[in-house]
């Protein structure tokens, strides 16, 4: 067969992705219906097809395409699954929240979050720096668009100029420091690059120089301090259903490029990263647990409470490689892909809860808004506090294991030091997420309305929040699927 | 090679100069033409590395189109750029510290054997290919993958532009047939009961007619 | 059906039963949660049953379900153990726990806590299944906890009464010092062996029979008499036995079917369930068996002790229970692990038998459970009568009942046993025969023969009994006289007992066939048969089992051979002497108390466990806890932690917020700085 072809069937859920993203913003056109139905049942199906290809060209081996600038692996396939499912229930979640809000309500609601999903999903599969950065590239336009489409709001506009020109910096430095890599080098390809270090002929001055701007980069994107500027306001500041699609599925990508680059790329360069990602790592999980606590603002507060989780699961990235020995590798990286798939987990639900109380002309953003929650509905009040717990790090819920295989390949790496930190620091935001609780179940409510969501968004919500309580104690089915993964495609 | 190593000192001179002058120059047009004219020098330097493709798309595109469009932008909304600018000054020295201290190191780093001007003939095939040609190659068959992505990303900036901006006009008389068909009367009539018992002589519900949307316009 | 399935059935049935049950314990109908768990643990039973015929048809299994986690290089999983041991327990737990939920629905009929009772005790029968089916010693940890909280939950069943809530927290505070030493166990094989899995454990032992730790200083202690002692610890607390045996007295606050249930047929006897399992690690260290017997001796003897003199007709079986472990756990202290199984297992049928027929005897008296307020019982409720007859000679050991096997059996081995402390042990079962036969037949012919006590002196009598038993706070506390309850207990006046509807008495029959006959049929295969070969390990240093087989010549010629023996007279003379105390006269009982007042007073009061335990624990506890607080609390935990922090939040977020502006420039330039500082700190580093 013509190896364009093959090519094409490797990488079919992209190709799928976007012919149909193209499909739907055309027929989008004709769709009277102002709450765009059928646009939204045209996505969800893309979305699952895209899933099924996936699933079918799998090979469970490393395949290249593209001329190498594509891969596909069980890493990337698996995240690209967890990917498709985000991305469904956040379409899920987002559907009631937009179609209250005119602005939002529209064709190209859904059209940019496939484009975004696309540019995750060529993030995940990029093996060539070009590609990682035009995935990037892709991701942030469509999700910059999306935060500003609520456009008579101001606090949303504001967020999307300062998300955007912050990422066009970002950009420009991770672009910087690939022209380093390259400079270096002489290659973009990451699996040349990784020979090129293996051959010693490049000049390790320019290397580190460009790792520093590499690392800086790829620290916006999963914003950890001092990169972090921009979270707290365009979590506050976006729509909550854009929020919530910030909040999960780009972290996903983010880690797998970070994976990618560092890890595939620039393993020898390992003790520099991992120095540097120890720093972002400790700063993280300080700033992120510490300025949590007093805000009032519910997304903002989740924004910090994401900023610790960076941290969390950069520290699983720092411990792979313990003076040179990568023994322990394979068990802290996939620790730290745990983490990931777990947080995700339990930010869209977070997010989905918010969207729950919120309805036209009310966010229901506050903290005060969650207050005698148990009063008003008891089932979401309980989901809510599995989500919190969870996310505190309380056994037996998704989030203790997350944190606890992070912790202990830290552990196993003997820097022990570094896991009482990191335990300490969950322990002061153990704080915050449990004042969520308490204002549910101990305080009167002030917003005494019926909560009214559609039936759909209820019933994935409660699955959701079961899933949370559910794999937290039979962990362990997500985390040999995280370290197979891993096994088979580093 | 005497006269190209003199030529690309003072283009390079010019386009740091202009760069310069584009962050600093008060007025937003000055500004602006001082983009303009670094984008020029930027060419000419890459024409003088034989990327001549690279320097006239760079050219055509950005001094042609796009910097034409910003000028229109900045000289339309008159934006009080002073305003936007202020505490420029006090922010300066700190600013200016880090950016020298990052020229230096940058410059130390780069100083190194490999980023120093050598003089390699290009390659004996390419010498005499056209330019154009083979970065068309190279677009359409190594890198396809990235081209197509790359076009996805302008896509979605067409998307996001009308989506910012286009509010539908509000001055159309278009008409919509089915609305006006669809009509009813209780649209267009609403009925207001009122009391009947009043201090003066009652007057009976005498609705005004309101014209429905669709019959207006 | 393949059998890993059957297998799972077993523990899920009833736990799905509980899940329903208890979620729509406040909506659904009675019938729906009584139908619901009784269908779920008769599930269970049919497959139980269907496994012991597959394991004695030779098919056993052992193996992981599921991994359930990993950490490092410890998998810790959950998976089944299935063999002759396990599948006689799961046979026992789910029949006898059937019987009880159809006695319940009798029991508890006009109880508002209807639905939550049967929601309870079928939560109770998975984790006892999941307890006794598992492989490894972690689940068999989940398993013990889990009984653990349910019978918790029971015992504070009735949460509105003080009483019920003050045994339900010492139940848990005894527990609890049991359960430390029990994963002290746990812990200390986990770092030996570096597994929890019992056959990979028990593989290892014999390579760690002479390592030697350091607890103290330098000195030096078998590892396997620590490990066994800690883990036996865990079996006192849950088994009841001197001293953490207080609180299993006090658990008569809870409803009589989990009396029988859980404080009499299966969770208390978990513990020696655990020290079976555990005999290839037991067996290792004489030392610990040593331990073992005397504890269980002293339990056997002193705990009898005690029931001779109790009113109430449950504590009366309560104490019995607790000399019956007494008495399986000094055949585990002589290595004759098959025979404490024997013995638990017809325990489980004549004890649940016992407590379900007091039970009957309770619901005949309108709830009231002073036997001095009884007496002629057997005219009105004659299958009552004639049951708990069965369950009293089986209880005492009469020959031919299935008791008489298990409990001689156990005097046996003592007898042949020469480990130290076995003296004392034989002295103790052996003299625990005729204080048996005393309590419960002192407690048999009160309740049902002799004059008609109900209808003079009903209402004052409890009043005095209640008088009478309130020595000190706590011991108020721990007594239970339901008469003076918020409802009003007791029979009014000219009412007549009446035998109890037919779920009762049902299983009362069911129990009684057991009682009589799976001695005379199992002692053969259990003992001495080929049962348990394979699954509990023979102890080679003490020839006990061994010894006792050259002596045994079928089940009929052990009962003839009895009639030479001391316990039996000993029995016989334990009937006679009652007989002749509460049928002849009367009056000696009393006189005798009168005389050896210091001795009736030392017992009444329990030996004052309850006072020791509750001046130097419950008192030290209170006056460390109060150092604790003003000096722990207000300074450290308060002034350094509490204080600090807030203050460290305080200064970080305004560090924070002045970082945090909302201007776009400031945010810019953070990130310049963080990449100009990471450039600066690598730059000069390397």
């Amino acid at each position: 067969m013509n190896p364009y072809v093959l090519d094409l069937i490797t990488a079919s859920p992209e190709v799928l992705v976007l012919a149909m993203g193209c499909l739907i913003l055309i027929l989008d056109l004709f769709v009277k219906d102002p709450s765009h139905t059928s646009t939204f049942v045209l996505t969800m199906l893309t979305l699952v097809g895209a899933a099924i290809l996936t699933l079918f060209t799998s090979t469970g081996e490393v395949v290249y395409a593209f001329n190498g600038l594509y891969v596909d692996d069980l890493m990337g396939d698996l995240l690209k699954l967890v990917l498709y499912l985000t991305a469904i229930v956040t379409l899920f979640y987002a559907r009631p929240y937009i179609l209250q809000r005119p602005d939002l309500r529209r064709g190209e609601f859904y059209v940019l979050m496939l484009f975004a999903t696309l540019g995750m999903m060529v993030m995940i599969s990029a093996n060539h720096l070009l590609t990682i950065y035009l995935g990037i590239e892709l991701l942030s336009l469509s999700v910059y668009a999306l935060v500003a489409m609520n456009r008579d709001s101001v606090a949303s506009t504001e967020a999307a100029m300062k998300y955007f020109v912050l990422g066009a910096l970002a950009s420009g430095l991770l672009l910087y420091g690939m022209s380093m890599i390259y400079g270096a080098t002489g290659t973009l390809s990451i699996p040349e690059i990784s020979d090129a270090l293996v051959a010693n002929a490049s000049n390790p001055t320019i290397l580190i120089f460009g790792l520093v701007f590499i690392v800086s980069g790829l620290a916006f994107k999963l914003g950890v301090v001092p990169f972090h500027m921009w979270v707290p306001d365009v979590y506050q500041g976006a729509p909550t259903a854009i929020t919530m699609l910030i909040g999960g599925a780009p972290k996903l990508a983010a880690f797998a490029i970070t994976m990618r680059l560092l890890v595939s790329g620039l393993l020898l360069l390992a003790p520099d990263w991992q120095g540097m990602l120890l720093i972002l790592a400790v700063l993280s999980l300080a700033i992120g647990n510490l300025a949590a606590i007093p805000q009032t603002n519910i997304k903002r507060m989740l924004a910090y409470s994401t900023i610790s989780h960076m941290g969390f699961v950069l520290l699983g990235i720092v411990v792979g490689v313990v003076g040179g020995d990568a023994r322990f590798a394979l068990n802290a990286y996939s620790s730290s892909m745990f983490y990931v798939v777990s947080y995700v987990m339990m930010s869209v639900a977070a997010f989905g809860v918010i969207i729950l109380l919120s309805r036209a002309g009310f966010e229901a953003d506050r903290i005060d808004d969650f207050k005698g929650l148990n009063k008003r509905s008891p089932w979401f009040a309980a989901v809510m506090m599995m989500i919190m717990f969870s996310m505190a790090g309380v056994p037996f819920f998704i989030g203790f294991f997350a944190k606890f295989s992070i912790l202990q390949a830290v552990v196993a790496s003997g820097q022990i030091g570094l896991a009482i930190y990191a335990v300490l620091m969950s322990l002061i935001g153990a704080f915050y997420y449990l004042r969520i609780v308490k204002v549910m179940y101990f305080d009167e409510p002030i917003d005494e309305s019926p909560i009214v969501a559609p039936m759909d968004m209820r019933v994935l919500l409660s699955i959701n929040g079961l899933a949370i309580a559910l794999f937290g104690l039979f962990p362990q089915t997500i985390m040999s699927l995280c370290a197979f993964s891993l096994l088979r495609s580093l | 090679m005497e006269f190209k190593l003199i030529l690309f000192y003072v283009l390079s001179a010019i386009l740091v100069g202009s760069s310069l002058g584009v962050i600093t120059s008060r007025n937003p047009v000055n500004a602006a033409m001082f983009l303009v004219l670094s984008f020029f020098t930027a060419g000419a330097v890459w024409m003088l590395a034989q990327a001549e493709f690279l320097a006239i798309v760079l050219i055509l595109v950005y001094v042609g189109a796009v910097m034409v469009l910003f000028l229109f932008v900045v000289m339309m909304l008159d934006i009080n750029f002073d305003r936007l600018r202020q505490g420029f000054w006090s922010y300066l020295p700190l600013g200016a510290l880090i950016g020298i201290l990052m020229i230096l190191e940058m410059s130390i780093v780069l100083g190194g054997q490999y980023f120093q001007v050598l003089d390699t003939p290009l390659p004996p095939e390419l010498a005499n290919s056209s330019n154009t040609k083979d970065l068309g190659l190279l677009l359409y068959t190594q890198y396809t993958y990235p081209d197509q992505v790359a076009a996805a990303i302008l896509l979605v900036a067409i998307i996001a532009a009308i989506i910012l901006t286009y509010r539908g006009r509000k001055d159309t008389k278009r008409q919509v047939i089915a609305d006006q068909v669809a009509v009813k009367a209780a649209d267009r009539l609403r009925v207001v009961k009122m009391d009947a018992v009043k201090p003066q002589p009652a007057v009976t519900a005498a609705p005004e007619s309101e014209a429905g949307d669709g019959a207006a316009k | 059906m393949d059998m890993k399935s059957l297998y799972l059935t077993v523990p899920l049935a009833p736990l799905v039963g509980a899940a329903l049950a208890g979620f729509t314990c406040r909506v659904a109908p009675r019938w729906f949660s009584a139908g619901v768990t009784i269908l779920g643990v008769a599930i269970s039973l049919v497959a139980s049953l269907l496994v012991l015929q597959d394991v004695l048809a030779g098919h056993t299994f052992y193996g992981n379900l599921y991994t359930w986690a990993t950490s490092g290089n410890y998998t810790f999983s959950v998976g089944f153990q299935i063999d002759t041991l396990t599948a006689m327990m799961m046979c026992v737990v789910t029949s006898v726990s059937l019987l009880v939920h159809i006695y319940t629905i009798g029991y508890m009929s006009d109880d508002d806590g209807f639905r939550r009772f049967f929601s309870y005790i079928s939560l109770f029968t998975f984790s006892m299944l999941m307890l006794v089916m598992s492989n490894n010693f972690l689940q068999l940890f989940f398993g013990w906890e889990a009984v653990g909280l349910v019978s918790y939950l029971l015992i504070g069943f009735y949460m509105n009464r003080d009483t019920a809530i003050f045994a339900n927290l010492k139940a848990f505070l005894v527990n609890r010092v049991g359960d430390f030493g029990f994963i002290l166990g746990i812990g200390l094989v986990l770092a030996y062996f570096g597994t929890l899995d019992y056959k990979t454990v028990f593989d290892a032992a014999p390579s760690l029979a002479d390592k030697t730790i350091n607890l103290v200083g330098s000195a030096e202690w078998s590892l396997m008499t620590v490990t066994c002692i800690c883990l036996f610890i865990g079996a006192m607390g849950k088994s009841a036995q001197v001293p953490l045996h207080v609180w299993l007295p006090d658990s008569m606050e809870g409803p009589t079917p989990i009396s029988a249930l859980i404080h009499a047929a299966t969770m208390v006897t978990a513990g020696i369930f655990m020290v079976a399992r555990c005999s290839p690690l037991f067996n290792l260290s004489p030392t610990a068996l040593s331990f073992v017997l005397i504890i269980g001796a002293t339990t056997a003897l002193f705990m009898g002790f005690l029931g001779m003199i109790q009113n109430d007709i449950k504590r009366i079986v309560a104490y019995s229970t607790l000399s019956q472990l007494g008495y399986m756990t000094v055949a585990l202290g002589v290595a004759a692990y098959p025979i404490a199984i024997f013995h638990l297992m017809t325990h489980a049928f004549f004890k649940a038998l016992l407590f379900l027929g007091a039970g009957s005897v309770i619901i005949g008296m309108h709830h009231d459970q002073d036997i001095r307020n009884m007496g002629g019982l057997w005219k009105y409720m004659p299958i009552t009568w004639i049951t708990t007859l069965i369950g009293s000679l089986s209880l005492i050991a009469f020959p031919f009942f299935s008791g008489f096997y298990s409990k001689d059996s156990i005097i046996e081995a003592v007898h042949f046993s020469n480990i130290p402390g076995s003296g004392y042990a034989l002295f103790a079962v052996t003299a625990s025969v005729f204080v048996t036969t005393y309590y419960t037949f002192r407690s048999y012919f009160i309740v049902f023969h002799g004059p008609e006590r109900w209808n003079d002196a009903a209402h004052v009598a409890a009043a005095h009994a209640h008088d009478d038993h309130a020595h000190d706070a706590q011991d108020a506390h721990g007594h239970d006289d339901h008469g003076h309850e918020e409802h009003h207990h007791g029979l009014q006046p000219g009412d007549k007992p009446h035998e109890s509807p037919w779920v009762v008495t049902f299983p009362l029959i069911m129990l009684a066939i057991p009682s009589v006959i799976i001695g005379y049929f199992a002692i053969d295969p259990m003992l001495y048969g080929s049962f348990f070969d394979g699954v509990i390990a023979v102890n080679k240093g003490m020839p006990v089992m061994a010894n006792m087989e050259e002596e045994f010549h079928g089940p009929l010629a052990m009962a003839i051979h009895s009639i030479q023996t001391v316990p039996f007279w000993l029995m016989m003379a334990g009937i006679v002497v009652t007989y002749y105390f509460y049928m002849v006269k009367p009056s000696i009982p009393d006189a005798l108390a009168k005389k050896f007042s210091g001795i009736y007073k030392l017992m009444d009061n329990k030996y004052y466990f309850d006072a020791f335990n509750m001046a130097v624990f419950a008192g030290g506890a209170r006056k460390l806890g109060a150092f604790l607080n003003r000096f722990g609390e207000a300074t450290i935990i308060d002034g350094f932690f509490v204080n600090g922090s807030a203050k460290l939040v305080g200064v970080v977020a305004g560090i924070v917020r002045h970082f945090q502006t909302g201007y776009l420039y400031q945010y810019a330039f953070t990130m310049i700085i963080g990449v100009f500082a990471l450039l600066t700190l690598w730059f000069f580093t390397t």
